[in-house]
């Protein structure tokens, strides 16, 4: 659905995109990750047709957004720091987006504000508190029917009930509209329960970009013990990181893991266990031996 | 698929409009206040009032009221403010970005922004002249052709001063420069007139009044709509100062249209900016790259000229410079404060202080090659400013004021004084360091002034000195004595110090001060017979003979010459009479105007009347003569030079006169 080829963007002389590439597939949830200026923010306002790009191409359903009213009319944006009109109430602003976005659902509004009570319709929007103007903007976002959402630090500075609440509605949507979500992060924990896809960010590029599934089988942790010394481990059988404690060994094992465990248990080990990665831990071990500052990415 | 263009979002309007309408109805009442509520309370007892005996009606009074008012201020406050709320969103980061995200184009926030900007503005306006319309036809003062011009002037004013706001916002990423480069661009081009004025007034040789006779320009609108784009009323009076009649022309609409096709020039140029506005210039000082050197180069070219003419008229005020002594020490600080200037400015708009760089650095020498070449441009008068005398063609009269003034119409006369001033100008390489040259003559002033046709004024101020010492030259002589001996010509002092009626009128008044010695207070009692026991006739026929003995002094060239070697006119020096004479000019037919009125170009309203005062001395022998024998004085000892006042009292100063 998004199409984004080398893309690159400067700011006076700062390079804030560099030759950056992303690609999201339609009904993905695709998290973007990256710390502090790597360019999230950037991408996604050329997404949003805020920016317009040095060079490279910027395509959602084939079609450039810049300028382009009608495509903007299928994708609704929730930034970081959301804007509302001076003096609007969360009515007011239902009536502007409804004016907005052809399919925007009344019925559909007024049945997710009833999910949340304590939102005041008839309150000032700016004076409530930030959960609360995030709950108005995503009950905005979904009620206008959106076939793209895209999420700048959707749940940055919320508490976690808060966070899981807004997640929910995400989520919710995604499942009955079969929307596609863009979300912006730079926390990769954040992301790690809701996207299928992720996508790594630093200094104006996308260091990696994988399936979740894609990413969870190329990478295993297998902790295999044997009887007097580790025997030498066969050539096909590539090792990112090996940790020994005593004659317990901790193998990062890349490709297939039952092949892994295959080749491993012909080896006969005293004992043999398959662990689950986290996210984390595989763009850790993905990334760790470039000259990257992953650490910073993920933590 | 690309959208199809919108130029209207009904959202966003309605949105503009809930955001802007207070504003709106504010700029109502402040108009409901000042122009239908103000004309109702003045013409609520007009029947008793002062209008009537002044030979006032409504409708004079209501259109001198259309006269007087702003036209163009309006607009200019409440299109900034409407423009501002509106558009407030490209000043913040997180408003700029989410409106710009929303399905809507910029042809649409453009065009929808003006829209509801110029309803809110032009509604008060429109509905106020509806108001006023209805005053005016419950008061019988059918003047709806005034009201609904001027109307029509506030609009237009309106629309020009919205476009010019649209512009100055896109100009900047912030609000505050936003609105000051609006105030600066409406008075842009008086601002760098000024500074060139000023420039001139201090370096140029007979430019020291270049910053008093400015005119408003069309490129300056806010000043120009309102003295040139509005009702115009001409009052005439009768010989008691009553309003006999009127007439009122609706001036300027040429100008009014061609200011809207300006607006919308302005506008389209704007929406093509809006267009190509990169979004990350929200918060930059300038947000239009090709603005950014533009600023640099004018505001370090302007600054360091006047600072840089300023800097060298306060070295002259220490102590006078010669002419190219005084354009050097411009030049050289101009250079210097040019180069502080240029930094700073581009400080302000990169927001860092670290700008020194070989590219910037060859940036500023390219300024300073172009400021060093129009500075010794200006030097060298490559624009003839200093050279410039009118073609006579164009001249619509020519005064010129030293001791007196007079003023001249008569094609002859102004072929005349332009070559007397031309031969001045010759020899200007001497004449513009006289007062360094002579510096311990005595001296004074001659202006020469131009009214041309098309309303511009040229004035040229000289500093002059005494051309009967021995120490002046001979090109000095040549260039000066024509002018005096022109001046000093009786006929013309008789026309253009007494005035137009000098021999058609009757001497209604006339007062001469004498003084008697009191040896009891150190002082002089002063006397005045003021020949109450006459008839008004009996005065006239005595003013009459002392009058025609005056005349005879001037034409013996005894009163009203000019000399360049007194500074201060009233001296008190051996000659000049300590004893005030002076007499009134009066015929019922014959409007006064004098030269002196029309050289200072003051209020035209007719009077039939003026007062002359005459400086005496003791050489004016036949008005002193006739004086005496018309009963004003008795005795020689009543009559006393300045100088022996102050030997007798020993008061160099004057004592009080009872």
């Amino acid at each position: 659905m998004i199409e984004v080829n080398n893309v690159t963007k400067k700011f006076g002389e700062f390079k804030a995109l560099d030759e950056l590439n992303m690609h999201v597939e339609r009904g993905a949830i695709y998290g973007l990750v990256g710390p502090n200026g790597a360019g999230k923010s950037t991408i996604i306002r050329h997404l949003c047709g805020d920016f317009k790009q040095d060079s490279g191409s910027i395509t959602i359903d084939g079609q450039t957004v810049y300028e382009n009213t009608l495509l903007k009319q299928r994708f609704t944006v929730i930034p970081d720091d959301i804007f509302y009109f001076t003096q609007a109430n969360t009515m007011d602003m239902m009536k502007f987006y409804k004016n907005m976005y052809p399919k925007f659902d009344e019925a559909l509004f007024k049945k997710i504000m009833d999910c949340f009570p304590a939102v005041p319709p008839k309150k000032m929007v700016r004076s409530l508190s930030k959960g609360m103007q995030k709950q108005v903007a995503f009950m905005l976002s979904i009620a206008a029917r959106p076939e793209l959402m895209i999420l700048d630090e959707p749940v940055d500075g919320l508490d976690p009930v808060m966070r899981r609440q807004i997640w929910s509605l995400i989520m919710s949507d995604v499942a009955e509209n079969g929307l596609t979500v863009l979300v912006s992060s730079h926390n990769l924990r954040e992301l790690e329960d809701v996207c299928d896809h992720v996508g790594i960010m630093n200094n104006g590029k996308i260091l990696i970009e994988r399936s979740l599934d894609e990413l969870q089988t190329s990478i295993t942790k297998i902790q295999i013990a044997f009887d007097g010394e580790m025997p030498a481990l066969p050539d096909n059988i590539e090792v990112l990181k090996k940790i020994s404690t005593g004659r317990v060994h901790t193998l990062i094992v890349k490709g297939e893991p039952r092949a892994a465990e295959q080749a491993l248990s012909a080896m006969n080990p005293l004992l043999m266990d398959v662990l689950p990665l986290t996210l984390e831990e595989i763009f850790i071990y993905e990334l760790g031996g470039e000259n990257y500052a992953v650490k910073d990415i993920i933590f | 698929m690309q959208s199809k263009t919108s130029f209207f979002n009904l959202a966003l309007f309605k949105k503009n409009i809930s955001r802007t309408w207070i504003v709106g109805l504010l700029y109502f009442v402040v108009l409901l206040i000042f122009m239908p509520i103000s004309m109702v309370i003045s013409l609520s007892n007009f029947d008793q009032s002062w209008y009537v005996d002044s030979g006032y009606t409504k409708s004079l009074l209501m259109i001198e009221n259309f006269s007087t008012t702003w036209v163009a201020e309006w607009g200019f406050v409440v299109s900034m403010v409407v423009a501002a709320i509106t558009f407030w969103y490209l000043f913040s980061k997180r408003d700029n970005y989410m409106m710009h995200a929303f399905p809507v184009s910029r042809t649409s926030l453009y065009f929808t922004g003006i829209i509801s900007s110029s309803i809110i503005a032009l509604v008060p306006v429109i509905l106020n002249a509806v108001i006023l319309t209805i005053v005016a036809a419950a008061e019988h003062a059918y003047i709806f052709d005034v009201i609904w011009y001027f109307t029509f002037g506030v609009c237009v004013s309106t629309i020009l001063f919205l476009s010019i706001a649209m512009f100055s916002l896109m100009a900047s990423g912030q609000i505050v420069p936003g609105i000051v480069f609006y105030i600066i661009f409406n008075v842009l081009y008086l601002l760098m007139d000024v500074a060139f004025r000023i420039t001139s007034g201090i370096l140029l040789f007979g430019m020291t009044e270049a910053t008093s006779y400015r005119k408003a320009s069309v490129f300056t609108p806010v000043e120009f709509i309102t003295n040139n784009c509005g009702v115009v009323l001409n009052k005439y009076y009768d010989n008691v100062g009553n309003v006999k009649s009127y007439t009122y022309t609706m001036g300027g609409a040429g100008y009014l249209i061609a200011y809207l096709v300006a607006a919308v020039v302005i506008f389209a140029i704007t929406y093509f900016i809006y267009k190509a506005k990169k979004l990350e210039t929200v918060q930059d000082f300038i947000a239009v790259p090709f603005l950014k050197p533009v600023f640099t180069i004018g505001m370090s070219f302007f600054i360091s000229m006047v600072a840089g003419a300023l800097i060298a008229g306060m070295v002259d005020a220490v102590k006078v410079q010669m002419y190219s002594v005084r354009f050097a020490i411009a030049i050289v600080a101009a250079l210097i404060i040019g180069a502080i200037v240029f930094y700073a400015s581009i400080m302000l708009i990169e927001k860092t202080v670290r700008v020194f760089s070989g590219k910037t650095f060859s940036f500023f020498l390219g300024y300073s090659a172009l400021a060093l070449v129009i500075l010794i441009g200006m030097r060298c008068d490559v624009l003839k400013i200093e050279n410039k005398v009118p073609k006579a063609q164009d001249i619509a009269w020519v005064g010129i004021s030293s001791s007196y003034t007079m003023v001249f119409t008569d094609e002859e006369e102004i072929q005349s004084i332009r070559e007397l001033h031309k031969n001045f100008i010759d020899d200007k390489k001497e004449l513009r360091d006289v007062s360094v040259l002579y510096k311990d003559l005595p001296g004074s002033y001659l202006t020469f002034k131009y009214k041309l046709n098309n309303g511009k004024v040229i004035a040229r101020t000289y500093e002059v000195v005494d051309t009967e010492s021995e120490l002046v030259s001979a090109t000095y002589l040549a260039a000066t004595e024509p002018i005096l001996d022109y001046l000093n010509n009786p006929s013309r002092i008789k026309q253009h110090v007494i005035g137009n009626i000098w021999d058609n009128c009757d001497v209604t008044e006339m007062s001469f001060s004498t003084y008697t010695y009191d040896k009891e207070h150190n002082d002089f009692f002063s006397n005045n017979e003021t020949f109450d026991y006459l008839t008004d006739k009996e005065k006239q026929e005595k003013f009459g003979k002392v009058y025609e003995a005056f005349l005879k002094d001037i034409d013996e060239g005894s009163v009203y010459t000019t000399s360049f070697g007194l500074k201060d006119y009233y001296g008190r020096d051996s000659e000049y009479l300590y004893n005030d004479f002076n007499f009134t000019v009066f015929n019922k037919n014959i409007p006064y105007f004098s030269d002196e009125q029309r050289f200072w170009e003051w209020d035209d309203d007719s009077q039939y009347y003026q007062n002359i005062y005459a400086q005496m001395t003791r050489q004016c022998v036949n008005t002193l003569k006739a004086l005496k024998d018309e009963g004003f004085y008795t005795d020689e000892s009543q009559i006393i030079t300045y100088k022996e006042y102050s030997d007798t009292v020993g008061d160099s100063e004057g004592g009080y006169i009872y």
